[in-house]
This record gives structure tokens, sequence and C-alpha cells, in this order.
């Protein structure tokens, strides 16, 4: 039996997959729709990012269905699968917690995308509903 | 000032409960079956209870949507099916509300109602884009009150009141019915009370309220007043019918066939009355829907949601509203009848309502998320036995749907 | 290597035999300092007959009611193994086991 684990222990697919991310202001950022490994000098294997957007979650779903929804996504972007480096991690809880604010982590292409050409085009769309 | 909180909240919840759904098929069973599926009503509407008091009890003490711990609790591939199928059924009830509320403008004016569906999906969109959460909600719900006129007219009938509970509570089926159809029709009024779309709506928007633990006995409150008051609503809609239509051997296939009795029992104001209780709870019906497409689909990519902030910042979550609502309009605007998109509307309700509230059923029962606030014993009884129920709905809908050819 | 490259993986013992699939990575937040904590280590693997209801959370003692279900997929899980990432061989697919005893949970 190893010796008890002084560090808190996680169950991945039970405390980290599918978690919402939030950064340090508490507003919403994306899901923990996979996760990346780095190999550590010693064999172990670490946890290096976290994957988000629809290619990374299509491996998640797996199956033909899975295939398909990566073929889409491939069409609509090229750019590498965005990533949040794990450093930027900074609780696990009911949510995991960004310690950076987040327009400066740019893991929502499409967001912006759509912001900037069809929401900002609508009037009214800086204002809080009042 | 808490009183006035719950009282508006209260209103809010029997204006509310009421949506095309309701009004179209408790007017047809009515007029068909006079009172002898109130049961299903009833039964619907424990159910729907059970449930609204779930979710927002899980939005109280987690601060997250539906869809959002959906997702955590059962994996991204049993999470996209339910989002897909709550997905669809929810844009199938929005198709249904803007044809209603286009239907509802029609008796009003004269004009018909394919010229209003373009302003009315318009009209909708507007409001989610700039209208407060809690104005856009309370508004709804109040003007939905004018359906009380429906209570008045019964009134005026001057019912045999005794008669009336012995069908409800003794329900017979009418002998020149066929049993298929009778169990077909219940399913469809069970499908209108426990309509999917209240659960997310109800998480989400306790979260756009910011409700949390301190506001449970207000929203318990709503649910377990509110809700059965609303019901009550819905079986005076069903008796009108009875009393009018049904011995006259008046069939429903029209939103005024079902406002007939009013204007037969208490005069053209009284119509006038109920037509403003239709626009309104049929336009307060097309808001929640539209925004419950927006919230499911957001909810699950994780994606920011809400009303609570700025639309810039929330820009993915507003053109899912959108684009479901020009779907929706569209739809309607093939000229497909109204009538028979809601009749459809309240059985897929039914079909899809165990996706829908099992993972509820999970997410009220752990106590990572509820702490000391979840499911106690009774209510995962009574909450267990409802999940067998709905089971059953759902699986015999669409057989006794195809057997019936859709109630006939 | 991504956890949906791991998490679902056959896994077999050091003399071929099918023991389950990998249904969750269990790890210990105790490796080198990363940003502001220290990074998570895959330790062991939950290996599991059937993939079903795991992420349910039944087959971990916390969860509570309603029991039938709760019932239901401890019956499917009865036999789910931690296998330390030590006695990983070969990561595969599948993942092959060093010769050894496991720990059974």
């Amino acid at each position: 039996m190893s010796e008890k684990p002084h560090g808190r222990v996680f169950d991945l697919s039970l405390h980290l997959l599918d978690r919402q991310v939030l950064d340090r202001d508490g507003r919403m950022v994306c899901k923990v729709d996979d996760l990346e490994f780095e190999r550590g000098a010693d064999g172990s294997l670490y946890v290096a990012a976290i994957l988000v957007g629809q290619r990374a979650l299509s491996h998640r779903i797996g199956g033909r269905l899975g295939v398909w929804i990566r073929s889409i996504a491939q069409r609509l972007s090229t750019d590498d699968v965005p990533r949040i480096d794990f450093a930027q991690e900074d609780d696990i809880g009911s949510a995991i917690k960004l310690g950076a604010s987040r327009d400066s982590l740019g893991v929502a292409p499409l967001e912006d995308w759509v912001r900037e050409h069809i929401v900002s085009r609508v009037p009214g769309s800086r204002h809080e509903s009042e | 000032m808490k009183f006035l909180q719950v009282a508006l909240g209260i209103l809010t919840a029997i204006g509310g409960f009421v949506d095309i759904g309701d009004l179209v098929t408790n007017g047809l069973v009515g007029a068909r079956y006079g009172l002898s599926l109130a049961w299903a009503t009833l039964l619907g509407l424990v159910g729907i209870c059970l449930f609204a008091e779930m979710s927002g009890r899980v939005a109280a003490v987690t601060h997250r949507g539906t869809f959002d711990l959906v997702r955590e609790r059962l994996g991204p591939r049993a999470g996209l099916a339910n989002l897909v199928a709550s997905f669809l059924v929810t844009a199938l009830t929005v198709t249904a509300e803007i044809g209603g509320v286009a239907l509802s403008l029609e008796l009003a004016t004269s004009v018909n109602y394919i010229l209003w569906v373009p302003m009315v999906g318009l009209f909708v969109w507007l409001v989610i884009w700039r209208v407060k959460f809690s104005i856009l909600e309370n508004g709804a719900g109040l003007l939905g009150l004018a359906l009380l006129v429906f209570g008045f007219a019964l009134w005026k009938l001057h019912p045999d009141y005794g008669s009336l509970v012995h069908q409800v509570f003794v329900p017979q089926k009418p002998p020149n019915e066929r049993l298929p159809s009778y169990f077909y029709y219940a399913i469809a009024l069970f499908g209108a009370a426990m309509t999917p779309y209240e659960v997310f709506f109800f998480s989400s928007g306790g979260v756009e309220e910011g409700w949390s633990r301190k506001d449970l006995m207000i929203e318990r409150l709503n649910v377990f007043i509110g809700f059965p008051l609303g019901a009550v609503l819905s079986l005076a809609i069903a008796a009108d019918a009875a009393l009018v239509l049904k011995p006259r051997g008046i069939e429903v296939d029209s939103l005024g066939q079902i406002g007939l009795p009013v204007a037969f029992a208490a005069g053209k104001i009284a119509l006038a009355v109920a037509i403003l209780g239709f626009v309104a709870a049929t336009f307060g019906a097309a808001l929640e829907t539209g925004l419950s497409c927006g919230y499911s689909i957001a909810q699950y990519f994780g994606w920011q949601w809400g009303k609570f902030v700025r639309p810039r910042q929330a820009a993915r979550f507003h053109v899912a509203v959108l684009l479901t609502l020009i779907i929706a309009t569209g739809f309607v605007l093939t000229t497909i009848d109204p009538v028979m998109i809601t009749e459809y509307s309240v059985v897929f309700s039914a079909v899809a309502l165990p996706l829908t509230y099992f993972p509820i059923l999970v997410i009220s029962n752990d106590p990572d998320y509820m702490g000391d606030k979840r499911n106690g014993r009774l209510m995962n009884a009574l909450a267990s036995a409802f999940l067998v129920l709905i089971v059953v709905a759902s699986v015999a809908a669409i057989p006794l749907m195809l057997w019936t050819r859709a109630g006939q | 290597m991504r956890a949906s490259d791991l998490i679902g993986r056959e896994v077999v013992g050091a003399d071929g035999a099918r023991i389950g699939v990998i249904t969750d990575l269990r790890c210990i937040q105790d490796g080198p300092l990363r940003g502001t904590q220290a990074a998570l280590r895959v330790d062991s693997l939950l290996v599991s007959r059937h993939h079903t209801g795991s992420v349910l959370g039944y087959d971990r003692e916390r969860q509570r009611g309603p029991w039938v279900i709760g019932a239901l997929v401890r019956f499917l899980h009865r036999s789910m193994h931690v296998v330390p990432w030590s006695a990983v061989e070969d990561e595969g697919p599948p993942v092959r086991l060093r010769p050894g005893p496991r720990i059974t949970s």
C-alpha cells in the first residue's frame, strides 16, 4: 500500500472534467472539455492544461458523432485547440477558478466573433437591462 | 415588504402557469370529455410542483443553471442527448407559443394571424433583449391573471358544483369515447402541465434573480400555492368548455372556440378580458421558452449566459436565443395550423420528460452540491414515484398517438 | 496524451486477461509547483468491468438516494479496482499491467 497522500485528491472525471471554469472575477469562461497531460522526469503523468472547445469535446463524446462534430469544428477553425495552462488554475471546488481575467485568456474565439460581428451591431448591447 | 414579494411571486406563478398548451388541451378535452380527465391535470400539477421545487432549490443553493450541472453530473454524452431532446421540444413549444400569440391577436383584431407572426417574433426578441428579467417575468404573469375571467364565467354559468366535483374525483370515460383516445389525452394534459422547459427556466431564472438559501421559503410558497391555483384555472377553462361546448357537440379546433363559453356566460367585455389573458399567457410563455432554449445551449457549453450581464458579455447566448426565435417564427409562417403544432408540442413534451427530470432528481440528491439542502426521504419517495409515472407516459405517448391518429 | 484517451481505455493484466476499462483517473496534488498550486499527478487508475454510470458518482461512497439507481450502479460496479500508476507496464491501447497483485477498493 502506498503512504497516505499529502496533497488533495481529485478524480478527474468526477471533479474536473465538464466543470465550469470561472475567471478571477467569477465570470463564466468555459467548461473543462478535456485535459492534457505531460510527462514528468520520473515518468509520472501530470495534468498540464485544460482543453477548450468543440474539437476537444468531440473526443469525449466519441463514436461517429464525435468524429462528425470534429470535422465540422475543424472546418470552422484551423488554429490549435484552445487551451488554458493549468498554471492559471487557482482553486478546484464546485467550479474551477482561474487566477486570470477572462479577457486575457483568448479561449472563446466564437464568443469574440459573435460579439464583434452580430451583438455589437444591435443597439442596446452595452446596457444592462434596466 | 416580504408579504408583497410573496404575493407577487404567487400571483405571477398563477398567471404564468397557463400557456398555449394548457389553453388548447384543457379547452379541447373539456369540450369532449367533460371533467373526466381532470385527474391527469391534477397529476401533472403534483409533478410540476415537485420538480419546480427541486430545480428552484438547486438554483438557490448552487447558483448554477440546470444544464451546467447536468453535463457535470451525467457526462458530455448523456448531457448532449439531454440537450438535443430538450432543445427540440422547447423549440417546438416556442413555435406553438408564437402561434398562440398571433392567434390571440387575430381574435382581438380580426387581422389574419399570419400577418401578426413576424411582429410577434420580433417583439418577443426585443423584450428578451432589453427588458429586465424580473419585469419580464412578473409583467407577463400578472397580465395572465386576466384568465381568471374563466373562473368568473364558470360562476355565471351556475353549474352543479357537486356534479363537477364528482366528475373530477370519480372519473368516468364518456361511453361513446374509446379508451386509447382517453389515455392519449390524459398524456397530453400531463405533458401540458409538466412542461420540460419549466425545470430549466425555473432554475436559470432563480440564478438570474440571485436566489440564495434565504429565498427558499418564498420559492416554495410560489410553487405550492401559485401552481395549484394555476391548475384550478386550467380546470375552470375545461369546465367552461364542458358546460357550454360539450352539450352542443362543439369540438375545439380553434382558439376562438375556447373563449366562446366566456362570451356566452358573461358577455363581450368578459371575452375581451379573456383574449387579453390569452395574449399575456402565450406571450409570457414565448419569452420563457425562448430564454430556455438559450439557457440550455449556453449552459451545456459553459458559455456566459443570462440577462444579469450586459448582452455584449453573453454574445453567444443572445444569438442562440435569436436563432431559435427566427427558426420558430419561420416555422409558424409555413401556415401549419398553430393549434395542431400546440397539440404535438404537449405530446412531445410528455415524451421528453424523463430525460429532463431524471438529472434534476440526481443533482438535488447530491450532498456535494446541495449540502444539507438535498432531498429528504419523503421528497425522494414522491419524486421517484413520479419518475416511474413519467416514464410510463413517455413510453406510451407515441404509440397511442399513432394508434388513435392523434386522438381521433 | 489527453484524459479522453485514457478514460474508456481497456485494461488487461500481465497475462492478457481483460480486467475492465478505465473509468476515472485519481490524481494527487503533490507534484512540482505550477503557477500557484502543486501540479496534479496521476496516482492511480479506477478500473471497472463496465463504463456505465460511473460519473453519476454512485460508485463512490458519498452519493446517497434515490436508492434504486444507486443500487443498480453499485451492482454494475461491484468489481472496481484501484490500480496504482506504478503497476502500469504499457499505456496501450490497451493498458497492460505488470505482473503482481491488484488492489480492489
